[in-house]
């Protein structure tokens, strides 16, 4: 299947390989060489069958660190991989909830209640992509798709309501995040779940633009849009705010580019592309 | 320094002789190995005259590939093949265009490389750079299109000397 030279048999076994040293107690981020192996494997063979039986078979879920580092994996793999992860991801809600339901009373490392918003806003995001099918796990923006959904203003206007309620659920769980760090100690396993959030948020926030630009040119109806426009810019200055707490993250801007917002959210009766 | 330089490459010599790779897989060996410098002008500019050739062209990728999945230890590999690689989109043969755009995730996923060598340099900074650089190139058609004519021309007229 692949255009790549692989050999199957080595990747199902390096596979496994990886999934365990992504998820192992160290408290640590998940090392991305490891990661992104298994991101790789999806897009080699169109599968993700066999990420989902070795993340369930791996003993993670004494662990709240590694159940923790599980978490990102599963997420980042969502993200990043081929699309058909988000469609088995669909079968896993239960080990989802198992990881919510198993970390343990004695989280003496204080990742109990991240665990929990964590689980809550990957079954989130399974629904969001359970009945929009058009979206990737980044949700890259591609011009074809905000055209299709303005054809229809009423399922625009659906959809823009669905995103705003993940980005809402995003600008939580980070400030929870955020609200764990550990004064003295080191963080760079809490620190490594906000940057899938980041780029998250950011593909969020460039289709809500986009899309909302384009429905306020094609509607007269400029009264029925203002609820939404309301909240975009509450979203705005949220968004604003992470970006600038993550652009003092030392360990997270080595990593990625943290966006960095104007004051003033964009005015939505323009467009930028003419 | 230049003593240990000259033992890697005796051994990367031995390797290619024992691994049996080919000539092209050679150069593409060469031109992405651990030495500090390159891969230069000369070396970028053969190998892309030989992707054209459609043998030479799997013998490549082949090698590419494994360079590109290198372990963070190994980070020049790493970056001389995605330096080989923008040259190859802008002066070598289609297939690489194709060849890359159909395996698009070995880049993207590239984005986040993370190496910090015994000094405490990130040395994978210069990686995430040129694999988002490249990551755009990709995913822009129409740019690539015309920076690959531009290219194309300008090796036109050079070849053919000053104008009259």
């Amino acid at each position: 299947l692949p255009t790549r030279p692989v050999d199957k048999e080595k990747a199902e076994s390096e596979l496994t390989l990886n999934i365990k040293k992504a998820t192992n107690p160290d408290e640590t981020s998940p090392k991305q060489k490891h990661v992104r192996k298994c991101i790789v494997y999806t897009w080699d063979y169109h599968s993700s069958s066999s990420f989902w039986n070795g993340l369930r078979v791996q003993p993670i879920l004494n662990d709240e660190v590694q159940t923790f580092k599980a978490l990102i994996l599963a997420h980042k793999v969502l993200q990043e991989g081929h699309p058909i992860v988000l469609r088995d991801a669909q079968g896993q809600s239960g080990w989802f909830e198992t990881c919510a339901r198993t970390v343990g009373s004695d989280s003496m490392r204080g990742y109990a209640p991240l665990i929990r918003a964590y689980v809550n806003f990957i079954l989130s995001k399974l629904r969001f992509h359970r009945h929009h099918k058009e979206f990737n796990g980044l949700f890259e923006y591609e011009e074809y798709i905000s055209l299709k959904n303005i054809d229809n203003p009423d399922e625009g206007y659906e959809t823009i309501m669905d995103l705003m309620n993940l980005q809402d659920q995003i600008d939580q769980f980070q400030k929870l995040v955020f609200a764990h760090f550990r004064g003295s100690a080191n963080n760079e396993c809490r620190i490594s779940s906000l940057v899938p959030l980041v780029k998250e948020s950011y593909g969020i926030y460039k289709f809500l633009t986009s899309m909302l630009r384009a429905m306020h040119r094609r509607t007269d109806a400029m009264d029925a849009l203002e609820p939404l426009r309301g909240r975009y810019n509450t979203q705005h200055y949220g968004l604003r705010r992470f970006y600038y707490e993550c652009a003092n993250l030392k360990y997270l801007t080595n990593l990625i580019n943290v966006p960095k917002l104007n004051h003033d959210p964009p005015n939505l009766f323009d467009s930028p592309d003419g | 320094m230049a003593m240990s330089n000259m033992s890697k490459s005796v051994v990367r010599t031995g390797k290619n002789y024992l691994k049996g790779f080919t000539g092209t897989q050679i150069k593409v060996r060469d031109a992405t190995s651990n030495d500090p410098w390159g891969p230069s002008g000369t070396q970028m500019n053969e190998l892309a005259q030989l992707s054209f050739n459609q043998n030479d062209f799997i013998e490549m990728m082949e090698i590419m590939d494994k360079r590109l999945n290198d372990k963070g230890k190994n980070w020049r590999h790493v970056f001389k093949t995605l330096t080989l690689l923008d040259y190859l989109l802008h002066a070598g043969s289609e297939n690489v265009v194709i060849y890359f755009r159909d395996n698009i995730y070995i880049i993207k996923t590239l984005k986040e490389f993370q190496y910090v060598d015994d000094f405490g340099k990130d040395q994978g900074a210069n990686v995430r750079q040129k694999a988002k650089d490249i990551t755009n190139l990709l995913q822009d058609e129409a740019r690539l299109r015309e920076e690959r004519r531009s290219r194309a021309h300008m090796r036109d007229r050079l070849s053919d000397g000053p104008p009259p």
